[in-house]
């Protein structure tokens, strides 16, 4: 292209010089005509496109994705990942007519079962709970039905399955990780359901320190990181862009002010003003939105400027000026196209840092309320239990890392396409 | 001799020595260069100041009622408002910001003991400098090195791995990295320390000068608890480091190779000098000068990294201090952190642009 814009004047054109420049405009051209679409730039263009849209198609329906809500508590507290849940279940004789607490309230009437449980196991405390809600909503019917077991205590995991097979306890309840290695030794006993009905099941990254499933988190945070990243980098191009070209079209005192006003906010530590922005406002969404946005509008202010500049100085605007278009048409149909692209390129690594400096954000405690599906969240949460959880630090960093580097490479990429003299940096 | 004076006077006297060395030996452009840089250092610290002042003062919230939390009364509000001069006129409020500005005096914290903000700061203005430093010469050797050695391989799986490694390190969260290396090398291995800046037993053993530990251990001679510093500074200055490190082996690569094709190395190459000694004897020296730019504009990562690192490492420095008074609402010591913090940027630009111009002859006013 270089050649061919250097033979111009030697080559008469068909029309006018300033008509075949005029034909130069327009970003979709552009990309069409890129032909250097070479090697493996290509393929960083296709493949982290294809993790974009993934990750906003899992961020617009992570209840699709999500085996659980993210703030319910579904598990037992720091169950590592693929691990099996340790359940109290119900165990009972072969024969039993009984499989699950109700039934057992039923079919008592007047006398009180007896249930056996480990002393100082968690069964017992399980048990309790289940035992109240059951009797609550009996009463509640109110036909005379209770449900009012005995608990009766043992020392021992043995001890407490002999007395069901015995026939002095109607059941036990125990944990199912632990009836598993005796079972063997008592082949009259069955096991029947889980106290809450659950099934036992293992969650594919664990649970936290509350009992939530951390995959589901994860599911959830997308939308939140993408809803950060989106926003706030949108919110900065409206603000940077009109002001960049602003100032690089009229220039003079206006120009001046806003250029020094804008260097100083782009040498400034981001995070740091986000910081101090954030914890002003308050934790909130839109808050941290609000933040980060300030951060970026710099670094679209400063291209688009440069751009403006350069711009300017070309043939064609002078051809437009003297076929009478007006300063807003000329801003709005010739320089804003030769702009957009490198827009374009700042938007996508503006999300990527959008998300990161969102995170870090989250991670100190200051962008969000704590309750939120958020990976920084997760992360800071997970920090104070490292020695005993390490899994809860490991995959909303890895989140992180996977949608910030797609988000880069197609930067990375489309940088390259537009810019291909810049191919090497 | 309090710490900061002695810290002062540890970097404020080489330079100043080198700053008239410069003015005595350099030519009339080098010093008319330096002044004026200097002089326009001032605005770039008034507006940071300023920017700084209005985002805390014209966003909603207020930090008196926030900072006394519920049991404040609306009397009690009202005398610490009058008591920081939060009733005063906007204009006047800002003239003795800047007042502030000027003469470091920044008042006492609103919480805890009511101590000075400036002795607060200056136990951990030396924390963060012991971090970064480090950290940012870690970068530069691995940048340095690393885009070198990928733009002598080109095209081949080193620089690959070299351009990989820049776009990932690039993405990773800085907090996330400090975790698994925290997980890695603390937890699993048990090597490192995790937290802190020194073994709480052996620091009662330091007697400190600069609260620069490193420094302080050294010259005092406890081995002990130099030692212990130096197992506390690796994690956090490879965190950092790192960090920083991708863009350096980034900006080395591009101009290593964009200066390998210039004529005065293919005329030195058709001399018959070795590749080896054309890349790192000819070509790295004129690619060095972009990168001196990179430092100053990497200030902003740096610091808003170190900010990140502390918090992780636990490590008593600027960036940990800001976070614990923002959760503590003490506002007079956000607002002072963040004004540091900016005069902070306009220096070090300032003496990156003034080595600049020592390095590369043709940057001059």
């Amino acid at each position: 292209m270089a050649n061919q814009i250097e033979n111009l004047p030697n080559t008469p054109p068909e029309g006018a010089n300033w008509e075949s420049d005029l034909k130069k405009v327009g970003f979709v051209r552009r990309l069409l005509r890129a032909r250097h679409w070479y090697g493996a730039d290509w393929w960083f263009v296709l493949i982290s496109s294809i993790a974009v849209i993934g990750f906003i198609i899992v961020a617009i329906f992570p209840g699709l994705f999500a085996p659980y809500s993210p703030d319910a508590l579904v598990g037992p507290r720091f169950l590592a990942p693929g691990e099996e849940a340790a359940l109290s279940v119900l165990v009972v004789p072969s024969s039993a007519s009984y499989s699950n607490l109700k039934e057992l309230a039923a079919g008592e009437g007047s006398t009180r079962p007896r249930i056996g449980v480990v002393q100082g196991s968690s069964t017992a405390g399980d048990l309790n709970t289940q035992a109240q809600l059951i009797d609550q909503k009996l009463k509640e019917q109110g036909n005379g039905v209770r449900f009012r077991p005995v608990i009766a205590r043992y020392a021992s995991l043995d001890l407490a399955l002999q007395a069901v097979a015995d026939g002095t306890d109607s059941a036990a309840v125990v944990q199912s990780t632990e009836f598993v290695s005796v079972k063997a030794k008592f082949t009259t006993l069955r096991e029947a359901d889980s106290l809450t009905g659950e099934t036992a099941g293992s969650f594919a990254l664990g649970t936290n320190d509350i009992g939530q499933d951390l995959l589901s988190r994860l599911i959830w945070g997308t939308r939140i990181a993408l809803i950060i990243g989106f926003t706030s980098a949108i919110l900065s191009l409206f603000l940077g862009v009109p002001l960049g070209l602003l100032a690089g079209f009229l220039g003079g005192a206006f120009d001046r002010i806003l250029s020094l006003v804008m260097d100083s906010l782009y040498a400034f530590p981001g995070l740091i003003l986000a910081i101090a922005i954030a914890a002003v406002l308050g934790p909130s969404i839109l808050n941290i939105i609000i933040a980060i946005s300030v951060l970026y509008i710099p670094t679209y202010y400063r291209i688009v400027r440069g751009q403006t500049l350069s711009v300017k100085q070309e043939v064609y605007i002078e051809a437009a000026q003297s076929i009478g278009a007006r300063r807003p048409e000329i801003l709005g149909r010739y320089i804003l196209p030769n702009v957009i692209p490198s827009v374009f390129i700042i938007f996508s690594v503006n999300i990527a840092d959008a998300i990161l400096t969102g995170a870090g954000l989250s991670f100190l405690g200051l962008g969000l309320p704590p309750t939120i599906a958020d990976w920084g969240i997760d992360l800071a949460r997970g920090q104070r239990f490292i020695q005993t959880a390490p899994w809860m630090i490991t995959y909303p960093g890895i989140a992180i890392v996977l949608v910030v580097l797609s988000f880069t490479l197609m930067g990375e990429g489309l940088t390259e396409i537009f810019n291909p003299k810049l191919r090497d940096r | 001799m309090p710490p900061i004076t002695l810290l002062a006077l540890i970097i404020g006297i080489p330079s100043i020595l080198l700053l008239a060395y410069v003015f005595i030996r350099g030519s009339t452009g080098l010093r008319r260069y330096i002044l004026t840089r200097i002089v326009l250092t001032l605005p770039m610290v008034f507006i940071l100041g300023t920017l700084v002042f209005f985002i805390l003062r014209v966003l909603p919230g207020d930090p008196v009622s926030s900072a006394l939390g519920p049991k404040g009364t609306p009397e009690m509000i009202a005398s610490v408002r009058t008591q920081l001069g939060l009733n005063d006129p906007l204009i006047v409020q800002y003239g003795r910001f800047l007042w502030q500005m000027v003469t470091l005096k920044f008042g006492n914290s609103l919480v805890g003991g009511h101590r000075p903000i400036i002795a607060e700061m200056s136990e951990r203005f030396p924390a963060t400098l012991e971090l970064i430093i480090p950290a940012s010469v870690l970068a530069l050797i691995i940048g340095i090195f690393g885009g070198t050695l990928a733009a002598s391989k080109r095209k081949k799986v080193t620089d690959y791995i070299f351009r990989i490694y820049a776009v990932v390190i690039y993405s990773l969260p800085i907090f996330w990295l400090g975790l698994i290396l925290q997980l890695f090398f603390g937890v699993k291995l048990g090597w490192l320390p995790i937290s802190g800046r020194i073994d709480p037993i052996i620091g009662t053993t330091l007697v400190t000068h600069t609260n620069i530990y490193f420094i302080d251990s050294l010259i005092t001679g406890n081995w002990p608890a130099f030692l212990s510093v130096l197992q506390h500074l690796v994690l956090p200055t490879i965190t950092l480091g790192l960090i920083q490190s991708g863009l350096f082996v980034r900006i080395t690569r591009a101009n290593v190779i964009e200066t390998m094709q210039m004529d005065y190395i293919a005329a030195a190459r058709a001399r018959g000098i070795r590749e080896k000694v054309l890349i790192y004897g000819h070509a790295l020296k004129n690619a060095m000068i972009p990168v001196i730019t990179l430092i100053g504009l990497q200030v902003a990562i740096l610091l808003a990294g170190a900010v990140l690192t502390e918090s992780v490492f636990s490590w008593p420095g600027m960036g940990s201090y800001l976070v614990e008074r923002i959760s503590a609402r003490d506002y007079n010591a956000v607002q002072s952190v963040i004004t540091v913090f900016a005069m902070l940027v306009a220096l070090i630009s300032l003496a990156v642009d003034v080595i600049y111009s020592l390095v590369d002859p043709r940057v001059r006013y």
